[in-house]
């Protein structure tokens, strides 16, 4: 039961990460590999300000947003330079920028230490030291960012953000700022994924570079692509999917640290498998 | 020894490895038009290749090193056999491409951790003889490194200029459709695109295994390198890229001096995006 809540816990940081990809990705089209960069900035922040400060839960989650939309902002302005293949590689260049700096600044980041004691959050004096009370404050999040996400889709600003996939430059014609609205909702994105990483730091109450690396990013997209880009319950099912797949593996029985290789070589073959046979994705609206 | 020569030194054997990938990156991208991710396994597959054949079965170094370069050029092969032809048959966009090769890389990097585990390892047999020059040092196996990279562009600036196979390459190149109506086989132009590619990345390796180590994720890395060398030079562009390798090298090489070793990654990254924004074309236009 434990191991179940924790995996539970698990798909919902992942799920809120999947969801908030799947607006940059899925609904504007911008292929983003940079996410984990921006789940490690939301981390890293709300360590370092719980271990050196007083500071409560929620006020240093939102202090973590607020850096990672800051960041997020100057990098997506250079980003918004490019289109298709190169945007792609650019934002993989910034995952590498970011995880050196989360590697390399030791004063800050204690380097390939990590960040050992991060505090759990707590609520009304209600200490969320155990695991079901954080799954229900990590599910009410992700109910909230839910909703979030779909009102955003749903909305004037999310039409004109398919349409920038779809057509660039005719909502260009109409005058609309395209750069604008990529802007918006990159930050937005990122900010999202800000929360999740505040989440992610105070539930495992550690955290190192490793965490961050490329690969995580590519994990993430993995999830939105399984699950099917632009369909928001497509992004909670691949993050279901893709959390749960791997712990099959486990009882398969290989020793962890093949295990660790197999989940890659899992995740390498959906994806070839996916873009072979099914682009869309399970559920997904939007083929890449 | 003075630290100016070394650099200079340190800076030309890392362009010369950067050339190499680079050569082969701007080989598959110009002919078909998609950053290809898998690429990078190839300079893993070399490494482990001569690893597995030269240190694990014993077989001799120069028959490990030939057979090694070709396995990886049979991974390449094949990556463009079952996933690549479909997917082009099918009209994919590069963004699928991309995707796919993204994962063939994935899978198959950790396919190498599972079988060889994913340990630093190292390929020379003890210490080699160093020689000097212009004040600085340089091993055997760094020498070597130099004359291949010279060697491999010399030899496909001739091979795509001046052979009728070379040309057909840049005719597909150029337009798929119109080489195939002019009566080029473009299928079996691209598979030995991709054979050709890999293997180049696969010798990349190979040198880069003698000259510091393997380990299952040096193709990333390696890459990587590769990709912002061919960019920078402006991509597709075969001089450019030996030059956009050179100049990531010194500044790499340069940067660390200033700054510190750990930052060598987010240093080239860096030249790579201040080129995306000032000059998006590279040094050479195609």
């Amino acid at each position: 039961m434990p191991y179940l809540i924790h995996l539970a816990i698990l798909v919902g940081i992942y799920g809120i990460l999947g969801l908030s990809l799947n607006l940059v990705v899925g609904y504007t089209g911008l292929l983003s590999v940079t996410h984990a960069a921006f789940y490690g900035l939301g981390a890293y922040a709300t360590a370092i300000l719980l271990t050196s400060t007083g500071l409560n839960f929620f006020v240093a989650l939102l202090l973590g947003v607020l850096i990672t939309s800051v960041l997020a902002l100057l990098i997506g302005l250079v980003l918004s330079r490019f289109h298709g293949d190169y945007y792609a590689l650019g934002s993989f260049g910034f995952n590498i920028i970011i995880y050196s700096v989360f590697l390399n600044w030791q004063s800050l980041t204690r380097g390939p230490l990590g960040i050992p004691g991060i505090r759990r959050p707590e609520i009304f004096g209600l200490n969320l030291t155990d695991n079901f009370h954080f799954l229900l404050l990590v599910l009410a999040i992700l109910l909230l960012v839910y909703f979030l996400c779909r009102f955003i889709v749903n909305s004037s600003f999310g039409r004109a953000l398919r349409a920038i996939r779809e057509d660039e430059q005719a909502l260009q014609v109409f005058g609309y700022r395209t750069t604008f609205y990529k802007l918006i909702i990159f930050v937005l994105s990122a900010a999202l994924a800000a929360v999740a990483g505040s989440l992610f730091a105070s539930y495992i109450t550690f955290v190192d570079p490793s965490s961050f690396v490329l690969f995580e990013s590519i994990f993430i997209l993995a999830i939105i692509i399984l699950g099917g880009l632009a369909n928001l319950r497509g992004s909670l099912l691949g993050a279901l999917f893709l959390i749960l797949l791997p712990e099959l593996l486990r009882f398969v029985g290989f020793p962890s640290d093949i295990a660790a290789q197999m989940r890659q070589v899992v995740y390498g073959l959906i994806l070839v498998i996916l873009m072979l046979y099914r682009p869309q994705g399970l559920v997904g609206e939007y083929k890449l | 020894m003075g630290i100016l020569p070394q650099l200079i030194l340190n800076s030309i054997i890392a362009g010369a490895i950067y050339t190499m990938i680079a050569l082969g990156f701007n080989l598959i991208y110009s002919t078909v038009k998609f950053f290809d991710l898998s690429y990078g396994v190839m300079m893993a597959i070399g490494g482990y290749g001569v690893y597995w054949l030269y240190k694990i079965i014993g077989l001799n170094l120069g028959l490990s090193v030939v057979l090694a370069i070709l396995l990886a050029g049979l991974v390449g092969y094949l990556a463009d056999y079952f996933v690549y032809r479909p997917l082009r048959r099918r009209k994919a966009s590069t963004m699928v491409l991309l995707v796919a090769s993204l994962g063939i890389f994935t899978a198959l990097q950790a396919v190498i951790a599972i079988l060889f585990s994913s340990q630093f390892q190292t390929l020379s047999a003890g210490e080699g003889k160093i020689y000097e020059v212009i004040g600085g040092a340089i091993t055997g196996v760094q020498l070597v490194i130099l004359a291949s990279g010279l060697l491999i562009m010399l030899a496909l600036a001739f091979f795509l200029n001046r052979t009728r196979f070379g040309r057909a390459i840049k005719a597909v190149g150029d337009d798929e459709e119109v080489a195939r109506v002019v009566g080029i086989n473009t299928d079996k132009i691209i598979s030995f695109v991709f054979f050709l590619s890999a293997a180049i990345g696969g010798l990349a390796g190979v040198l880069v295994g003698f000259d510091t180590g393997i380990e299952p994720t040096m193709g990333l890395n390696l890459l990587l390198k590769g990709v912002i060398a061919a960019i920078v030079g402006g991509i597709g562009n075969i001089y450019g890229g030996v030059l956009g390798a050179f100049l990531l090298g010194t500044v790499e090489n340069f940067g660390i001096w200033q700054i510190s070793g750990e930052w060598k990654d987010a240093i080239a990254f860096a030249l790579l995006i201040v080129f995306l924004i000032f000059r998006p074309q590279g040094l050479f236009k195609r």
